[in-house]
Order: structure tokens, then C-alpha cells, then sequence
């Protein structure tokens, strides 16, 4: 009893948490279960992406009604974001943990101290999805009032990234996105995350768009990408349905409780509590790679 | 002059906003029904006194899950609830390019079957290795 209690509120907090960032709580459930209850890693991945997609799915319906998320752009990246899970849970158990510990402690790294840089220079404190810098109005898109992200117009002869296109801003260097998609899928089969704390970063950083969007698009986007290696993981028999019972439902109201306040914090605190996030997690992932 | 029927901005916005609606009715509905039946299942199992960590789980069947259910055995409503976890995000997706299709953007449309070709892969590659 007191054990599902636990499970339970731990899924609460990381619920809460992924929320607001964008993160799933992938980053939070697999060290909760592997050092707080001691699973096995793999069990622990198995039960963490069924609770990315609970936390995906509960944030995102609100993240839809507020227009906050773009579905079209989400779409777009999620082709590859679940090709990547799909790889990765395929080559789950072929590759050296280590070695992918690594990389993804000197990614995340890197893209805290790419976003601390931005924040000095002051390129982009503004709030609101669409006052952000990354996302400067281009010509011949729409920006009014209630267009929300994915109401963008798409009579024939529009490009992709026309179509794509949110108020005041337009994600460029599409096929970087695709790429660091792919990355992000192969990361979140094998380590049970999300993928936010990739696809955040790339989607704002790279692709131009706003962190706000850039949260919500990658929070709805994280449920199909964890949904494809989690179908894998659970036809493999990964998945301890006793133990992702209790967590699920706790990360579920977490969700709901941090999607309804998400809206309401300022961009520069999410930024700090992203950064702050990938420092930690980067060390996280740097002692595991020194073993 | 023009067979084919004109969709101006105004009308595209609005097909979009009603997909966006729809969209998000759809995962609301998915994720409740998931989590309850997940809320059902973890009553059960607290109830009957089963430590989640001390107990080897039972494997999934998907034969005996309606039998589970209904002799209210903890692990078909588990079983179920992650079903229907993992099938919310996909409802979604089928959701979203049938509203495509309905606004007429096939591209959108392209993508949306792609994605769920990528899905019924994995479902080849679980069965597969399993």
C-alpha cells in the first residue's frame, strides 16, 4: 500500500514538473524508480514511457484548446521523431549505454550554455510566444489576433514552412529539425525520456521558433514518440503494469496541475528551470558515462 | 471557369482551429478514459494488498483482458489503461489527418499516414522480438 502511495506521489512531482518544461518527466521517473525504488533500468524505461505519453497527452489537450501548440508543425517533426524511437528501441539493447551517457551529458551541456549565452545578450527575455526573438515576424505571414500556431492559412502553391508557420514567427532550417527529430527519438526509446529536453532547444534554438510554442509543440509531439518504442517495449513484455499503474495516474494529475499554470509563468523562469534542468541532468548522465 | 472548390484564408483558419478543437477534445477524452481505468486497476491492486515491487507481474494477454475486467482483476484494468495510454497519442494523429483530409491539405495528410506507418512497424518489430 505504502509503496503504490509513493510510486504514486513521485509521479505527481515529476508529473508537475514535465509539465511546465516540456520535459515529459521521463528525466525524473527513471532516476525515481531506478534509485528511489531500485528497478532495473530497462523496467524503469518501460514503465517511464508510459507515463511521457499520459503527461504528453494531458498537457497537450490543454496546450490544443489554448492555441499554444502547433499541430502542423508537430506533425512535421513527429515523422521522425517516431522513426528514431522505433530505431532506438530496436537497438536498445545493442549499444553501449556509456557511450550514449556521454554524448547526451556533452549535448545538454552545450545547449544549457548555448541558451545561458542568448538570455546575457539579451536576444530573447521577451514573454509570449510571439514576442520572442526567435520568432521576428517575416513578410507574408499572418500574425493577427487569433491565429493561434497551427491556424497559420495553407492555400495551395505555400511551402512547408508557410504552412508550418505560427503568429510572428516561421521555423527555418527544416532539415536540421528533422535530423535533431530523429536524435530525440532514438534518445527517448533508449533512455525513457521524452525527448523534450532535445526538441525544445532544437525547435527554439535552431528552428526559430518560440519557447513557449517550442514547450507545448514538443510536449504534444513527445506522446506519438514514446507511444513507438513503447509499443515496443510493451509487446517485448518491458512494461510492469504494477508499478506504472500508480505512477501513471500520479504523473497524470501532476500534468494537469502544471499545464494549467504553464501559460501563466514567465518565459525567463521557464528558461532558468530548463537550463537548470539540463545542468542537472547532463551530470546525471556524465556520472553514468564514468560509471 | 474554376471546377475546383476555393478555399480562402478565412475558411483554411477556421478548418484548423476545428481540427485544433477536435483534436484536443479527442486527447482529453483518451487520456481520462487511460488514467481511470489505470486509477481502477491501482485501486484493485492496493485493495488486494499486492506490493507493486514485490510481485513478479502478469504478462499481457490480450484474450483474457475483457475476462480480467470483468471478474475485476487489477491487471486487466492495468493492461487496458496502458492500451489505451499508448493508443491516445495515435487517436490523435488518425484525428488530426482525417481533419486534414476534410480541409483538404494533403500534405498534412502525407505526413499524418507516414507517422502511422512508422507506428505499425513498431508494432512488427514488438511482436518480432517477442
Amino acid at each position: 500500500m505504502i509503496v503504490g502511495l509513493l510510486l504514486a506521489t513521485g509521479g505527481f512531482g515529476a508529473g508537475v514538473f514535465g509539465s511546465l518544461l516540456g520535459l515529459g518527466g521521463g528525466v525524473l521517473i527513471v532516476p525515481l524508480l531506478t534509485v528511489g525504488f531500485g528497478l532495473p533500468f530497462r523496467e524503469a524505461v518501460g514503465v517511464s514511457l508510459v507515463c511521457v505519453i499520459v503527461t504528453s497527452s494531458a498537457a497537450a489537450g490543454v496546450f490544443l484548446e489554448r492555441h499554444l501548440a502547433n499541430l502542423r508543425l508537430g506533425m512535421v517533426l513527429e515523422v521522425f521523431t517516431a522513426t528514431g524511437a522505433l530505431l532506438g528501441g530496436l537497438v536498445a539493447f545493442l549499444l553501449p549505454e556509456r557511450v550514449l551517457a556521454g554524448l547526451f551529458a556533452a549535448l545538454l551541456g552545450y545547449t544549457a550554455f548555448t541558451m545561458v549565452q542568448r538570455s546575457r545578450q539579451g536576444a530573447a527575455p521577451v514573454s509570449g510566444p510571439s514576442a520572442d526573438d526567435a520568432g521576428a515576424v517575416e513578410p507574408g505571414v499572418p500574425s493577427g489576433p487569433g491565429e493561434g500556431p497551427g491556424a497559420a492559412t495553407a492555400p495551395t502553391g505555400q511551402t512547408l514552412a508557410d504552412q508550418i508557420a505560427g503568429p510572428g514567427y516561421r521555423p527555418h532550417r527544416l532539415p536540421f529539425g528533422a535530423v535533431g527529430s530523429l536524435g530525440a527519438g532514438i534518445v527517448s526509446a533508449l533512455l525513457g525520456v521524452g525527448g523534450g529536453i532535445v526538441k525544445v532547444p532544437l525547435m527554439h534554438l535552431v528552428m526559430g521558433v518560440p519557447l513557449k510554442v517550442a514547450t507545448a509543440t514538443s510536449n504534444m509531439m513527445i506522446g506519438v514518440t514514446a507511444a513507438a518504442s513503447a509499443i515496443v517495449y510493451l509487446l517485448r513484455g518491458g512494461i510492469d503494469p504494477y508499478v506504472a499503474g500508480p505512477t501513471a495516474v500520479g504523473v497524470f494529475v501532476g500534468a494537469m496541475v502544471g499545464s494549467r499554470v504553464a501559460s501563466r509563468i514567465d518565459v525567463r523562469l521557464l528558461r532558468i528551470l530548463f537550463v537548470g534542468v539540463m545542468a542537472v541532468t547532463a551530470v546525471q548522465m556524465a556520472v553514468r558515462a564514468l560509471g | 471557369m474554376m471546377d475546383e472548390p476555393m478555399t480562402t484564408p478565412r475558411d483554411a483558419r477556421a478548418d484548423a482551429a476545428g481540427v485544433e478543437r477536435q483534436v484536443a477534445r479527442l486527447l482529453v477524452l483518451g487520456t481520462r478514459l487511460a488514467v481511470g481505468l489505470l486509477a481502477i486497476g491501482t485501486a484493485l491492486l492496493l485493495s488486494a494488498g499486492i506490493s507493486p515491487l514485490a510481485t513478479d507481474w502478469p504478462p499481457l494477454h490480450l484474450s483474457s483482458l475483457l475476462r480480467d475486467v470483468v471478474a475485476l482483476r487489477p491487471e486487466g484494468f492495468l493492461w487496458l489503461g496502458m492500451i489505451f495510454t499508448i493508443a491516445t497519442p495515435l487517436f490523435r494523429v488518425v484525428g488530426s489527418t482525417l481533419g486534414f483530409a476534410a480541409a483538404g491539405e494533403r500534405r498534412m495528410v502525407v505526413l499524418g499516414i507516414a507517422v502511422l506507418v512508422v507506428i505499425t512497424l513498431a508494432v512488427f518489430a514488438g511482436l518480432l522480438g517477442g
